[in-house]
């Protein structure tokens, strides 16, 4: 947890959690910035159906939403995701800070295990903060891997070998209990 | 004029422009903005949410059913403002740009405004002026790390069919983009008018 940013150009970083619809299009934004202007995903994948069963964890500087993450709850696990920073403001550990954030909301909901779906590339960053692999190997195919990671959300009671269904993660919620292969990217 | 595909070819994509008309429309016009504006172009978003978005009308270009592209437009006395017209990045090169303009000037036009008027980043005025806009003066201002040049354009409009208060009443209650076509409030007249509230205001009376 180190190398978070206090403040930033003498303005305070903090987090909310959305409760207002202006607080969650703020949220939208951040992500529609980062993954459709950046990153070049298609609306329809980014804004998957999700977002109203979900809560949404912002990070501001000064009053300027810069970081959002999108925290999912299944019975045994908490599933953050989307996390996004607009890049100017990068680099600033604002991620780890909403991670955190998300991290105490768990913790406070009883909830014992954090679950997230990385991409190949980004493996390193979530070791470096403490996860592990769920498993060994990758699931999806070509450009759209991802790989499963798991983190205690109390450090002191290290989790039991667990194994969260990342396949039925990635539905979108009326199909989860639909058989055969996720929706969407992962699929492909 | 809402759905326009380009072509009957079936390997063409299938362009729509619609006026944004459920919240869902809405946000698809907001995080087109947010892509471009937030992400390509780094602009505060306290700037690119001015406070304007819930007095205005927002236009939405659709390709394949994928949002594509977004134009604001505010109304004045004797103008329709056209502002924030984004393009997402991989659909650029479809040309898709004027033809959008076009029809956001002939949806103003329809709605009987005989201008329209924009402000052009210093870098656009050339496509600008290409397409029929003029300079409204040299002034030449900015905000938001960009120069700016005020632009207007005469609209067509039909003096026969534009609204005014003398229009059916019916015809005024219909979508604003599709003022020629009945409208949903039309379909409602087949019930009759049983002026359901009207002891309400009766009692209040005695």
């Amino acid at each position: 947890m180190s190398n978070i940013a206090h403040s930033i150009g003498g303005e305070a970083v903090t987090t909310k959690l959305a409760m207002k619809m202006e607080d969650s299009l703020q949220a939208f934004a951040v992500r529609a910035a980062c993954f459709i202007g950046e990153l070049d995903v298609p609306y329809s994948e980014e804004f998957d159906g999700h977002d109203f069963g979900a809560t949404h964890i912002i990070a501001y500087v000064g009053d300027e939403p810069v970081g959002t993450l999108r925290v999912r709850w299944f019975q045994s696990f908490a599933m953050p995701e989307r996390l996004a920073v607009m890049q100017r403001f990068r680099g600033n550990g604002i991620g780890q800070l909403l991670i955190e954030r998300c991290r105490k909301l768990a913790e406070s909901r009883g909830c014992n295990m954090l679950y997230t779906q990385s991409l190949p590339q980004d493996v390193k960053y979530w070791e470096k903060h403490g996860w592990r692999r769920l498993v060994a190997e990758e699931a999806g195919a070509g450009p759209k891997r991802v790989v499963a990671m798991v983190k205690a959300v109390d450090p002191s009671k290290p989790l039991p070998e667990v194994e969260a269904p990342e396949a039925v993660v990635l539905r979108r919620e009326p199909q989860l209990d639909a058989s055969g292969l996720p929706l969407g990217s992962a699929a492909n | 004029m809402t759905e326009r595909p380009t072509a009957g070819l079936s390997n063409q994509p299938v362009i729509a422009i619609k006026l944004a008309s459920t919240s869902d429309e809405l946000m698809q016009c907001y995080m087109l903005r947010a892509a471009v504006y937030l992400g390509e172009q780094q602009c505060p978003y306290w700037e690119e949410y001015d406070g304007n978005d819930y007095s205005a009308s927002h236009l939405i270009l659709s390709v394949d059913g994928e949002p594509a592209a977004t134009i604001r437009v505010r109304w004045f006395a004797t103008f329709a403002k056209l502002e924030r017209a984004v393009i997402l990045k991989r659909y650029r090169s479809m040309g898709l740009f004027l033809p959008f303009v076009r029809w956001a000037r002939e949806f103003c036009g329809k709605k009987g405004f005989p201008k329209a008027y924009l402000h052009a980043q210093h870098r656009l005025w050339p496509i600008f002026e290409r397409d029929g806009f003029r300079r409204v003066s040299d002034k030449l201002f900015h905000f938001s790390d960009h120069e700016y040049g005020a632009y207007y354009c005469d609209l067509e409009v039909d003096e026969q069919k534009r609204p005014t208060i003398h229009t059916d009443p019916m015809v005024l209650n219909r979508p604003e983009d599709r003022l020629d076509m009945p409208g949903v409030l039309e379909e409602s007249m087949e019930r009759g008018a049983s002026n359901p509230h009207a002891e309400w205001t009766e009692r209040r009376a005695n």
